[in-house]
């Protein structure tokens, strides 16, 4: 039987390669931007590694996009009940391919790289399958060139290069889309230019903000309010490139936009150049917090109509420029209900992208889904079963339910496994209910049964 | 006049504005931020928000942080970040 939700992975295999025969190898190389931006000049980096090791485990997220013909690379084998789970619920899954070790400062393609039994088994698949990461670096480049895996996809450097959002800022002019006003700064002097701007929109009581070129989404942003603000982060990149007489820089400036709700968009250049409008989500946020992502948003169809006309005028855009393959918008609504129709272009595969499998398979016509998060305080490594028992009726039991999916388990343990003591936990939900009321109530209790589950472990 | 050098330390006083550059930052009332707290477990902070975090330090007490010499350690606790501002000499 053909389950409803092969149909994203069939289009993505057409749109890639030209067919929908040949299987795909999955690599959730999550924040591929660190290697894409690991060159480039933006706000002064402190090096931190402490959020790497969860981030590396958001590779388990391509379990749920892959189909049963596909293979997932993963840095770890996932909980095999959570993996019962899954099957339980009719859910076809891929072929596993764990790597031979695992270090959590490492994405999934830096550990497969050293892996010589993974990249024995890799190589077997040259000529039969062909490589599909997150998003394309040197890294991934690198698999495909060591087992001889074609890699699906445009090269590295295109998709750094459309990546950056000076890119996405140029475009967004070019094409005549809306966009917060803003300067491009790819040197110290347009810096010192950009400053003078910035200068007078907070003189205007307005708000400004730095953005990394190369930064993941919501991160590498520096918000500024007052001048003083502004001339200590001006002084701090002018000392750098000073001190390194690289006057180069890969940054942003724009005011600050004040927005009433998030969406994100994506859609799929094909081969040929055609482009294919896939979804768009509505951002959660609750008192400003961002809680996660609910499908369908609640758009008006004139404001749909803009959403769809930008994703098809950036798709022909960006396959001139050759890239191929998903990509996924951030945009917003002003509180007047006018469209923002791009803040920012990820030309990779998004968190959204790994809900679609989900979508298709278990969501009814017509009801609500609400991908989130919930935090848990972690003393020592969990047990699926122990999460499952603490949700118990609330856990998903079968497509055309009601009730919430795990959709990475991995994340629960990332960091407790990484380091000495108790750490954070991230456990990624698809829930899914009749009526956005429900989910939203379904949500709350969610969160209180799992805030219990670490009460109980702490005592 | 201030002659850094020559003063007697005042790590306690140097922990204290760590202490308020944190809550700066985070922009919560209700949080309780004390010399042990640990920045990135236990209060989230992340590459996001550090860069922030240290120029509300640098406001505070009148100094210029060079983030090249900043390592992850610096960043494990209150107390860390206020040793790494007494060890480069900069209160």
């Amino acid at each position: 039987m053909t389950t409803t939700r092969e149909p994203f992975v069939r289009r993505l295999r057409t749109a890639l390669l030209g067919t929908a025969r040949t299987p795909l190898v999955f690599l959730g190389n999550f924040e591929v931007e660190q290697r894409w931006g690991g060159d480039e000049l933006g706000l002064p980096r402190i090096a931190l590694t402490a959020g790497d090791a969860m981030v590396n485990r958001m590779d388990e997220f391509a379990l749920l996009l892959a189909g049963p013909d596909d293979y997932v690379v993963l840095k770890d084998r996932p909980d095999p009940e959570h993996l019962a789970y899954l099957e339980a619920l009719g859910l076809a899954l891929p072929h596993l391919l764990i790597t031979d070790r695992q270090d959590p400062h490492h994405t999934v393609t830096q550990d497969a790289l050293d892996s010589p039994a993974l990249l024995a088994r890799l190589s077997a698949l040259a000529g039969v399958a062909a490589l599909v990461p997150h998003g394309v670096s040197v890294d991934e480049e690198a698999l495909a060139a060591r087992t001889g895996v074609a890699l699906a996809g445009s090269p590295a450097a295109v998709c750094k290069a459309v990546n950056g959002k000076i890119y996405s800022r140029r475009i967004a002019t070019e094409l005549g889309l809306r966009q917060s006003v803003g300067w491009t700064c790819e040197t110290v002097e347009e810096l010192d230019e950009a400053v003078e701007h910035a200068r007078e929109l907070l003189a205007a009581g307005r708000t400004v903000v730095l953005k990394d070129s190369y930064g993941v989404s919501g991160k590498g942003l520096l918000v500024i309010q007052d001048e003083a603000r502004l001339g200590q982060i001006h002084r701090k990149l002018h000392r750098r490139a000073d001190r390194s007489g690289d006057h180069r820089l890969a940054l942003l400036v724009e005011e600050w936009v004040d927005k009433t709700i998030d969406l994100n968009y994506q859609f799929t250049v094909f081969r040929d150049g055609g482009v294919h409008f896939d979804f768009v989500k509505e951002a959660v946020t609750a008192g400003g917090v961002h809680k996660g992502h609910r499908m369908p948003a609640g758009l008006t169809s004139r404001q749909l109509a803009i959403v769809r006309q930008s994703a098809a005028v950036l798709g022909a855009r960006l396959a001139q420029d050759g890239y191929l393959g998903v990509v996924g918008v951030d945009a917003m609504l002003d509180p007047e209900g006018g469209v923002y129709p791009v803040v920012e272009i990820n030309a990779r595969s998004n968190m959204s992208t790994y809900q679609i499998g989900l979508q298709e398979h278990l969501v009814p016509a017509g009801w609500s889904a609400l991908a989130r998060q919930y935090p848990l305080r972690v003393v020592q490594p969990m047990r699926f079963g122990e999460v499952r028992d603490a949700l118990g009726p609330l856990l998903l039991s079968g497509a055309g339910e009601a009730g919430m999916v795990v959709q990475n388990f991995s994340t629960v343990n990332a960091l407790v496994r990484a380091g000495t003591g108790p750490a954070e936990g991230r456990l990624y939900g698809f829930l899914i209910a009749p009526t956005a009321g429900e989910l939203m109530a379904m949500d709350s209790e969610i969160a209180d049964r799992l805030a219990a589950v670490t009460e109980g472990v702490r005592r | 006049m201030t002659m850094a050098s020559e003063a007697t330390v005042d790590r306690a006083a140097v922990v204290d504005h760590v202490i308020d550059a944190v809550v700066a930052v985070l922009n919560r009332d209700s949080v309780q931020v004390t010399e042990q707290t640990r920045l990135m477990d236990e209060l989230g902070l992340d590459s996001t928000n550090v860069l922030e975090l240290l120029m509300h330090l640098e406001d505070r007490l009148d100094i210029m942080i060079d983030s090249d010499t900043l390592e992850q350690h610096h960043f494990e606790s209150v107390g860390t970040l206020a040793d790494y501002v007494l060890e480069q000499g900069l209160a």
